[in-house]
């Protein structure tokens, strides 16, 4: 009966969630192609056509690629119905970049939506339009955002603002006048909620265009409480870095305290080296680490990573912190504005926010406000356990900067159990930098039970910690010595267990580390560590008692009376220690009889002997060098004292006693160990992953905007009243252009001061000197990739400067005359085909020498005799560099006519109908340091007129072209005898580099500075070599033509017949199967012509002659997007049969 | 900003990804994330930050679903954080609940949410109003009528007007038949108690609960009879924050429905509701354990569903554990748990029993600690007292009701 009712139950329960999923859509992403979908796709009824949407979207969510279903789903973008609408938008923006020109087919839809009365309809269209990336349709784009950037709703303002971004990574240098000046209207706008969004937008687009601030910093403070709380993290920051970048640093404040400046400013040419350690300015209750504050706040300002590699250097002004880049919170209304505006927002409930707004009082409010910031701080403890960890992070810089902030409320870092083990570290290291002598007891005895623990890494933790306050604390050092005594020699029978090993290894650790502030005093504790030597088993924490024993034997009765005991007892054991164990013996030994002094001498030199003896037969290596090493160190010693002791005391100071004394002498002076913390602006990424994540800023230089004269507000001496007046006036002004509402105008009113101030502002506040201007304006919005390291940064350099150079020599063909150079090193095989030159490994580097004559570029047709009435256009890409900038490309065009009529005035030129082509070239989205001088995307530098073509006759002319990375065709007219004929060209990757020689070592060299993320690997197959030697069996060779040669030859040509590359080197394999390839390795390289990055290309092939061979491409690049796509250049015509 | 958002299940399976920028983000991160999970342990769950080889991993870890966001750029990772935290906040409340089968039944309105909660990898709209009435939720009765009608639209077609408003928290015109206000003191005792029955650190963390469900445009203030106790503060967007700074009082427009006016810290408390005083003798590989649960301070009204929770040390090969009062349960993962209950007037509940310790460990050298929850109906721990509540722009006098509530935080007794 009960069994029965179970089932029902169990039935029931079924039914039940049976029931449950009906309606939902669970069958759709259960199996969402079960029934065909193209047919629901073409349905006349929208509840199929949303089903169909749905498992298309259920196949994305599940990682397959459904955009074969693309040209039907398209179609639907024209629905009345939202629901399909927004199914259609969300498939959309998934595949849109991968089928352009099909997308290209919902613009119209788009376009007619953003006139649609509905403010939802005009909002999607907006955000899915913008969204879809489509180089060609930008410049409607940027029209559509113009228009709702000026629409009646807020919404669809915000979502203008929003779409800002996406344009300006679309659109690059062209229009980022255009999309600067949206910012700053959006910026004004007086709904906050848009100017969240707009502060986002103007973050990623132009973070250091601090005008546009400064028009309506004031605006802009006030609204800041009311501003979305994502609006309000990014506007935080963008109002912190403006105030620095105009009035500087705050005298109070903590960044300036161990400025010497800030005391006597007024002769501000006072510019000594300053001492690092410097008595705090207001010696009251602030507490603050001066060095450690001075470090963060030139950490703040320079990164890290510049600042480190300075401390080398005696020279630190290098901030040059003159007067006048100071300023006072107390006087400057800015400054006081921030500060009032963001104290409100510490209590906010987004976490994100409270730690920004903690990060601008931290830096600009003077010490004694930033206390301000601690309890909102420590309430941020209280919320989800992620966040948890990164205000914890945070708050360890805090806490280390300026201890007294958090002294009084340590109970808040107390450990609870459950904390992840992350957490408790920080916890512990926070409270060991903020302990005081009033709260250290509570603290200890918190230790206490954290050392019961189960966790015994965080117990581990623990014993550190203690150790770390003893230090600091000096006055404490007996009683937690004690306490880690106790520790140490109580836990005898735990410590077996391999756990219970990491606690006493680091107890041990710790009161070394506590004896050696101050050996003498401790002697008793020595002493009874030496004790329990025989008790302890882990080898770590004997061999730092030994290295203990050696080092303080001179000090104390105690000790030396005990050594000999000792010795004999490790000298008994010593096979059965482990290795640190025996070398820390051995060093030991030394110490000792270096040290000792009179009766127990001869013992002693026999214990050594005999401890020598056996080292010197121990099985580790590193023991016998060491034991050898040192006998002969020692030889002279021992033996002048057993022929007689009489002797003077000089004899024994000869040389190697010298050095013994010097190495072993022991008696090093602890060293403070160097701060190389790294610090990052609060609440920043880098400041949780400790290195700088690309894009990230440090804080603008201070007074770098004080030049802009062109600012009435910016003047200096005018009242605040004055300002305010021109603040409004420049407003009305700007107002009335919103409304008169043409775009051209306000480019042309506008732009022309705007462009020099943000040229200007960006070289001044640029934190790594003048080389990154151009990188600057992207550096939010982009993966700025280069940005790295500055090993990288450097080599980039180097590589511009060795383009600089050879820049006039490569003039003529490059591959063929760097193979030339490097032929010449093998002068004498020139007759062979190749000549196995020096061998590595079992790899063997050959070269090939006639290859440069081989080199055909592939020709393309640009007009064929049928279209263009018997004139036949042809062009191909030359390897040449173009002699009016290295950004052009050499196109050699022949023109043939095919008529029996002579033809006159050929001639091709950009089309002019369009502004710029740069409508129809689709743009490589994140190439990021393209620093472009000119405003249109690709150029055209007008060809030399054919006045006449007689029948038959062929001429060829050179054209140069700049295509900026552009791979969709360039529309060109090809005038002759006065017709238009429209053509296009198709551009080629593989010439937007050139050819850079370098030898193999250089090679490898750059190949492993470019690791990871800018190498990418792609496998193809290569197939070309297979239906060749039938060919070549006809043809009779004398010489023996061996495969392996022939198909490094069609490999390499089919590399240089594509690409513009240079070769460096093959390697073929020497292997015993003559049939296999497995191995063969060609090199190539080249650099971007734009921005002369170098691409390194190895084609490694597998396989065997007679099969198809795999190929696998390795492109190194720091321009990944470049690089990926040259890639897949490589790859595809490398899979290409030959024709 | 974030390049992608992807919800794993706890098996480590990819169940959505939503590519947020052109910065298109493989699928094999997800593999590569998973597998440092695998190999590291959950210790890496734990991790909100993680700098993978080709991107900078969020994880929020909410009831086994992991929301990972990916970036390659500087960022605030509080605001990525923040931000996967409100998607789960809002697609829990949205699916009354959050497992890996909600999430694939209704994987087209959690890809509707993202959508507009997020444009560009910057959030967007984010406030559970608006996007309540953008997308409705899947509720039983929509359910029905999608399988009767056929239609399955959850769209609005219209934008909600509170997007244009001063108020974007608050539906415009709002018609209510029965106007009322509830507001409720919802407070969280944490304390720590060591090994030898000191209290360390004992205080209150508190919201203001309010359920408002009011017509038209109401302005609420609302006080404190001692709002001096308060340690800190934090705030709901709709609070204005002059009158607090000037007066300490609460003044708002309330949002319609459950929301979360305020959160507040009580620190430094000197006693707890009950003691739990643990007791561990070992001794020859063996260890005798006696826990005692009583009432320490009456509150004054009932402690009921109290529990006792602590793992046993790893170096417990078994154990054999009784109570006179309440269930005692031990987990496969040595988790233990003695669900109480009430306290009965008659007698102190205790628990006791021994534990064996693995062979060659004679005594415990580590200790567990303690987890107890409780709960007290209609008192607030604190001593926090609403003063008053005033209501004003009402067409008719609203109800209004007050509630306290305490419970049991992080509240933790070593032995």
């Amino acid at each position: 009966m009960l069994t029965q009712f179970g089932a029902t139950a169990d039935s029931l329960s079924k039914a039940s969630t049976m029931m449950f999923r009906i309606g939902t859509d669970a069958h759709l992403y259960d199996d969402p192609d079960d029934v065909s979908i193209a047919p629901l796709l073409d349905s006349k009824f929208d509840s199929e056509k949303c089903e169909a949407l749905k498992r298309l979207l259920a196949l994305i969510a599940q990682g397959f690629d459904v955009s074969s279903y693309f040209p039907q789903v398209v179609k639907n973008v024209a629905s009345q119905s939202l629901e399909v609408k927004k199914l259609v938008y969300l498939y959309l923006l998934h595949y849109a970049e991968k089928r352009p020109n099909e997308t290209l087919l919902s613009i119209n839809c788009f376009q007619k939506d953003l006139g649609d009365p509905n403010p939802l309809v005009r909002a999607w269209a907006l955000r899915t339009m913008a969204g879809i990336r489509l180089h060609v349709i930008a410049p409607l784009v940027l029209v559509a955002v113009g228009k709702c950037a000026r629409d009646p709703s807020i919404y669809v303002r915000k979502c203008a603002a929003t779409a800002l971004p996406k344009l300006h990574d679309l659109c690059l240098e062209e229009q980022t006048a255009a999309i600067e000046e949206l910012v700053g209207m959006l910026l004004k706008d007086n709904s906050p909620g848009v100017v969240g969004a707009a502060a986002a937008a103007f973050a990623s687009i132009c973070p250091s265009n601090f005008s546009v601030i400064g028009r309506n910093y004031k605006k802009l403070c006030k609204t800041l409480p009311d501003v979305e709380e994502w609006g309000q993290i990014v506007l935080i920051g963008i109002l912190l870095r403006y105030v620095i970048a105009k009035h500087g640093l705050v005298r109070e404040s903590l960044m300036l305290t161990s400025d010497p400046l800030v005391k006597h400013n007024s002769e501000g040419e006072d510019l000594e080296p300053h001492v690092a350690m410097r008595k705090p300015l207001h010696e009251t209750s602030f507490d603050i680490c001066t060095e450690i504050a001075d470090m963060v706040s030139r950490s703040y300002l320079e990164g890290p990573d510049k600042h480190l590699s300075q401390l080398g250097h005696v020279n630190r002004d290098s901030l040059r912190l003159d007067g006048s880049c100071v300023t006072s919170a107390k006087s400057n209304d800015d400054v006081k504005i921030l500060l009032q505006c963001t104290s409100p927002l510490l209590w906010s409930y987004n976490s994100a926010v409270v730690l920004a707004a903690a990060g601008v009082h931290w830096i600009m409010a003077p010490k004694e406000d930033v206390l301000k910031i601690v309890k909102p701080l420590l309430f941020l403890l209280r919320s989800s356990s992620s966040s948890k960890y990164v205000v914890l992070c945070n708050i360890q810089v805090f806490a280390k900067a300026m201890p007294s902030l958090f002294c009084p409320y340590y109970e808040d870092f107390f450990i609870n159990s459950l904390d992840s083990y992350q957490i408790k570290a920080l916890k512990l290291e926070i409270l060991s930098s903020i302990a005081t002598y009033s709260s250290i007891s509570s603290i200890l005895l918190e230790f206490q039970d954290y050392i019961r623990d189960p966790d015994r890494r965080f117990a581990a933790d623990t014993v550190a910690a203690i150790g770390l306050c003893a230090q600091r604390l000096p006055d404490v050092a007996h009683t937690c010595l004690e306490g880690l005594l106790f520790l140490a020699l109580s836990d005898g029978d735990a410590a077996s267990l391999g756990e219970e090993e990491i606690v006493l290894v680091q107890v041990i650790k710790s009161i070394k580390a506590i004896i050696e502030k101050d050996p003498p005093s401790h002697e008793r504790v020595i002493v009874l560590l030496l004790r329990s030597l025989d008790s302890m088993r882990a080898p770590a924490a004997r061999a730092m008692i030994i290295w203990m024993m050696g080092e303080y034997s001179y000090m104390g009765v105690l000790i030396s009376k005990m050594i000999p005991t000792i010795l004999k007892y490790l000298a008994r054991r010593f096979t059965l220690e482990a290795v640190e164990t025996k070398l820390q013996i051995i060093n030991a030994c030394i110490k000792v009889l270096l040290h000792i002094k009179g009766e127990n001498m001869s013992e002693l030199q026999i214990i050594v002997g005999y401890v020598l003896e056996l080292a010197n037969s121990d099985l580790n290596y590193d023991i016998r060098d060491r034991a050898r090493f040192l006998k002969n160190f020692l030889s002279h010693c021992m033996r002048s004292h057993d022929v007689e002791e009489v002797k003077d005391q000089k004899e024994y100071k000869d040389l190697t006693h010298v050095l013994a004394e010097y190495i072993f002498g022991g008696q090093r002076k602890v060293q403070s160990e160097p701060f190389s913390y790294r610090f990052y602006l609060p609440g920043s990424l880098s400041q949780i992953v400790l290195h700088a994540a690309p894009g990230y800023e440090p804080l603008p230089e201070p007074c770098s905007l004080i030049d802009e004269s062109h600012f009435p507000s910016h003047v200096e001496g005018t009242t605040i009243m004055e300002d305010r007046a021109i603040d409004s006036e420049t407003n009305d002004i700007d107002d009335s252009d919103a409304m008169s509402g043409s775009l051209e105008e306000e480019n042309t009113t506008d732009y022309s001061s705007q462009a020099s101030v943000s040229g200007s502002s960006g070289g001044g506040g640029s934190y790594n000197g003048a080389s990154d201007t151009d990188g600057d304006e992207e550096a939010g919005a982009l993966i700025n990739l280069s940005d790295g390291a500055p090993t990288s940064r450097n080599h980039i350099k180097d590589s511009e400067e060795n383009s600089a150079s050879g820049f006039t020599d490569f003039g003529e063909l490059m591959s063929n005359r760097a193979l030339e150079s490097w032929l010449n090193e093998n002068p004498g095989s020139s007759q062979n085909f190749y000549d196995v030159s020096h061998a590595q490994r079992s790899l063997a580097r050959i070269s090939i020498k006639d290859i440069a004559q081989l080199v055909k570029p592939k020709s393309y047709t640009l007009l064929d005799p049928a279209n263009g009435k018997g004139l036949s256009v042809d062009y191909r890409f030359s390897s040449e560099v173009s002699s009016i900038s290295p950004q052009f490309v050499c196109l050699q065009v022949s023109f043939r006519n095919y008529t029996t009529e002579p033809m006159s005035n050929i001639f091709l030129s950009e089309e002019e109908a369009d502004q710029g082509p740069d409508s129809f070239g689709k743009s490589v989205s994140s190439s990021e340091s393209f620093s472009v001088s000119h405003g249109e995307a690709a150029t055209l530098v007008s060809m030399e007129e054919i006045s006449s073509l007689a029948p038959g006759q062929t001429t060829n002319r050179i054209l140069h072209i700049r295509f900026e990375h552009h791979l969709l065709p360039l529309k060109l007219v090809l005038w002759c005898d006065g017709r238009k004929q429209p053509v296009k060209l198709r551009p080629d990757i593989g010439y937007f580099i050139k050819p850079l020689p370098m030898d193999i070592e250089a090679f490898s060299k750059k190949e492993s500075q470019l690791p990871g993320m800018f190498e990418y690997i792609r496998r193809c197959t290569f197939t070309d070599h297979i239906s060749q030697p039938n060919d070549k069996k006809d043809e009779q060779h004398s010489q023996i033509t061996d495969i392996f040669l022939m198909i490094c030859e069609k490999l390499a040509l089919k590399m240089l017949n594509n690409a513009n590359l240079f070769l460096v080197s093959v390697d073929m394999p020497v292997a015993a199967n003559l049939n296999d390839l497995s191995g063969l390795c060609l090199r190539l390289s080249g650099e971007i012509l734009s921005n002369s990055i170098p691409c390194l290309i190895t084609l490694t092939l597998k396989g065997t002659c007679s099969e198809p061979l795999e190929v696998s491409v390795k492109m190194n690049c720091e321009e990944t997007v470049f690089g990926l796509n040259l890639l897949n250049r490589i790859v595809n015509f490398l899979a290409e049969p030959a024709p | 900003m974030l390049q992608c958002i992807f919800l794993l299940s706890d098996s480590g399976e990819v169940m959505l990804e939503k590519q947020l920028t052109g910065h298109r983000v493989d699928r094999s991160i997800c593999a590569w994330f998973w597998d440092q999970i695998l190999t590291q342990g959950d210790s890496l769950k734990l991790v909100p930050v993680i700098a993978s080889p080709t991107h900078y991993l969020f994880q929020v870890v909410r009831e086994g679903i992991t929301f990972l966001a990916c970036t390659q750029v500087e960022m605030p990772p509080l605001m990525a954080i923040e931000f996967l935290c409100r998607v789960a906040d809002v697609l829990s409340d949205y699916l009354d609940g959050l497992n890996e089968d909600l999430i694939k039944d209704n994987f087209v309105i959690v890809y509707e949410l993202l959508d507009e909660m997020i444009d560009n990898g910057f959030p967007l709209t984010t406030e559970p109003n608006i996007l309540r009435e953008m997308i409705a939720p899947p509720n039983l009765v929509s359910k029905v009528l999608s399988v009767v009608t056929g239609n399955t639209s959850n769209m609005s077609n219209t934008l909600p007007g509170a997007t244009s408003s001063c108020v974007p928290w608050r539906k415009t015109d709002l018609k209510h038949t029965s106007n009322e206000v509830y507001v409720d003191l919802v407070e969280e005792m944490d304390a720590t108690i060591s090994r030898d029955g000191t209290l360390v650190k004992c205080e209150i963390y508190g919201e203001v609960q309010v359920n408002s469900h009011l017509s038209g445009l109401p302005d609420l203030t609302l006080s404190f009879a001692n709002p001096s106790i308060l340690n800190d503060v934090r705030f709901h967007p709709c609070v204005r924050l002059r009158p607090w700074e000037a007066n300490q009082i609460l003044s708002f427009v309330p949002p319609d429905g459950q929301f979360k006016l305020m959160s507040y810290r009580v620190k430094k408390l000197k006693n707890t509701p009950i003691y739990v005083k643990p007791q561990l003798t070992s001794d020859l590989g063996t260890c005798r354990i006696s826990v005692l649960v009583g009432i320490r301070n009456d509150p004054g009204k009932a402690i009921d569903s109290i529990t006792v929770q602590f793992r046993l040390p790893p170096c417990v090969v078994s154990s054999d554990l009784s109570s006179n009062h309440g269930a005692v349960n031990v987990l496969a993962d040595k988790t233990c748990s003695w669900t109480i209950g009430r306290i009965p007037k008659d007698k102190a509940p205790s628990m006791s029993g021994t534990l064996v310790l693995e062979t060659g460990v004679e005594r415990l050298h580590v200790f567990p600690t303690f987890q107890v929850s409780f709960r007290i109906m209609g008192v607030a721990l604190s001593g926090l007292k609403i003063d008053k509540l005033e209501l004003l722009n009402l067409p008719s006098r609203p109800y209004k009701g007050f509630r306290a509530l305490t419970r049991a935080g992080e509240f933790q007794v070593r032995s």
